[in-house]
């Protein structure tokens, strides 16, 4: 027996379980829990990974803003293109709920899933996701060390269905503008990542930062992410920019002021439209790392973000802090 | 895939407990309040643990979801974990005591010793991060390195570092 064995040991509990189960089947009809018999969609990683929420919550701040835009709307406008810029468009819960999703237009076929994983080091960080990570020279006070996670360099096959189409439409009682014969069968080859993040919790903080059935929404989030990764890539084996984006902006759903903005950017195959939900985030342009950024801060004061392109590599920072805090750890990463 | 698609969870109406989390239960009952009482070393407040993970696994999860498994192990160290530290900050008399109910000894005297060594090491298993801390119940309830990764969300070839780390950082506090 190992020491920490020794010292871990309890006497074995007797357990009855059928007991245990009568107790539960009370509390279940005396409270009346309704069970979950099935999910929207695939589960999430069990739930209590902290990374995971560290990774949610850098998505926030746009790491990969096609993900960001859970309408699939920035997905599917930001097609052919490899981005160099970085451009803040306002978007608004209604243009969220009115744009019909990706899956609506098309199948999404994995040829490498996403997978995040946990890493004990920055080293191992950096072996993993082939990038040099950088480091924050300067923390506040009160941020703990880091953990460290990976996410795969990932690649998936969209291919657009005029059918699929219709029968997106056909559901929700609405009509489309017919698919171009062009779009019809056409591919988009995805590539995303590799990414890294680090996550910082709160060093004064001890109470349980992953508890599964903590009762605050809140406990486990970070207090800072320090995030970077290669920005999404899609190649078409025909179909354009332009085509997609004429197609996909005359969609119902899709607000004019929201049209408006996407068509306003000069090359959208070489800019990364930032989603700014404006009912709950404003963003502005500052200077980060000598760059051009964007920095994002949510209508409370709570929290701040900004995010930056510099040499190929995409990097966002954010956290319950101030932006003074926020650009002072963004412009330290070394 | 809207937003409330995706987010949307479809209770049944009907009362009663389906036959597939009641399976789920007698499956893995013991094994989640084997790892909670690891933690507590307490039989009753690890019941009581077990129960609350079950409730919370059923409210949001299908029975037969793939990750039931993990996600309990997992639910079961962190919450009993909360426990531990709840009952830390209420006193080093309430943590004894809780322990002193669980050390089956007829001698008084031995028992006490027994809480006391018991709380000691449970204080410092509540000192460490919680990612540390859970590692080592789940580990010392027996689970494998594959179960533990698919518990937390680790990569499995991390698992044997990150377990050193946390024994370490164990012994540590333990002799802190």
């Amino acid at each position: 027996m190992s020491d920490i064995e020794d010292m871990l040991s309890v006497t074995e509990p007797k357990v009855d379980t059928e007991r245990a189960l009568a107790r539960l089947r009370a509390r279940v009809e005396g409270e009346h829990i309704a069970p979950v018999t099935r999910s929207g969609s695939a589960p999430r990683r069990i739930g209590v990974n902290i990374w995971l929420r560290g990774l949610a919550a850098a998505a926030t701040v746009a790491l990969v803003a096609t993900l960001l835009t859970v309408s699939g709307l920035a997905e599917t406008i930001l097609t052919i293109f490899e981005p160099k810029l970085l451009v803040a468009v306002p978007i608004t819960v209604t243009d969220l709920n009115g744009a019909a999703s990706f899956g609506a237009y098309g199948t999404l076929t994995w040829t490498e899933q996403p997978k995040p994983y946990d890493v004990p080091d920055v080293r191992t960080a950096a072996h993993d996701s082939g990038m040099t990570v950088l480091v924050p020279g300067n923390l506040p006070a009160g941020v703990g060390a880091p953990h460290y996670g990976v996410m795969n360099k990932t690649t998936a096959t969209y291919t657009f269905s005029a059918d699929k189409t219709r029968q997106a439409a056909a559901a929700l009682q609405r009509t489309p503008p017919p698919m171009p014969a062009n779009i019809d069968g056409s591919k988009l080859f995805i590539t995303g990542g590799p990414a890294v993040v680090a996550y910082y919790s709160d060093s004064t903080n001890t109470t349980g930062a992953t508890g599964a059935t903590g009762a605050s929404p809140f406990a486990g989030m970070p207090t800072l992410i320090v995030a970077q990764g290669r920005p999404p890539v899609v190649q078409s084996d025909g179909v354009t920019v332009e085509q997609l984006q004429s197609y996909l902006l005359a969609q119902p759903g899709i607000s004019p002021q929201l049209a408006a903005q996407i068509r306003a950017i000069k090359d959208p195959s070489s800019t990364l439209p930032v989603p700014i939900p404006v009912d709950m985030a404003t963003s502005k342009k500052v200077t980060v790392q000598g760059v051009e950024g964007i920095f994002v801060g949510d209508s409370t004061g709570l929290g701040s973000a900004v995010i930056w392109q510099k040499d190929g590599i995409v990097y966002g920072v954010a956290g319950t802090l101030t932006e003074q805090q926020v650009l002072a750890v963004a412009n330290s990463l070394h | 895939m809207e937003v409330a698609d995706r987010l949307r969870l479809t209770a049944s109406p009907g009362p009663g407990i389906p036959p597939a989390f009641e399976a789920l239960f007698r499956r893995e009952y013991a094994r989640v309040v084997a790892i909670a009482h690891r933690v507590v070393a307490d039989a009753d407040e690890a019941e009581d643990v077990a129960q609350d993970v079950f409730v919370s696994f059923y409210r949001k999860h299908p029975a037969d979801a793939h990750y039931a498994a993990p996600w309990l192990y997992a639910a079961a160290a962190h919450s009993a974990l909360n426990v531990l530290r709840s009952r830390e900050r209420r006193g080093t008399r309430d943590a004894v005591e809780a322990i002193r109910r669980d050390a089956q000894t007829p001698d008084p005297a031995q028992a006490a010793e027994t809480a006391e060594t018991r709380s000691e090491v449970r204080a410092a298993l509540a000192r460490l991060p919680d990612r540390s801390a859970a590692l080592l119940a789940l580990r010392y309830s027996g689970l494998s390195y594959e179960e533990i990764a698919a518990a937390l969300g680790l990569r499995q070839s991390s698992i044997g570092t990150l377990l050193r780390r946390a024994e370490d950082a164990f012994r540590r506090e333990v002799t802190t």
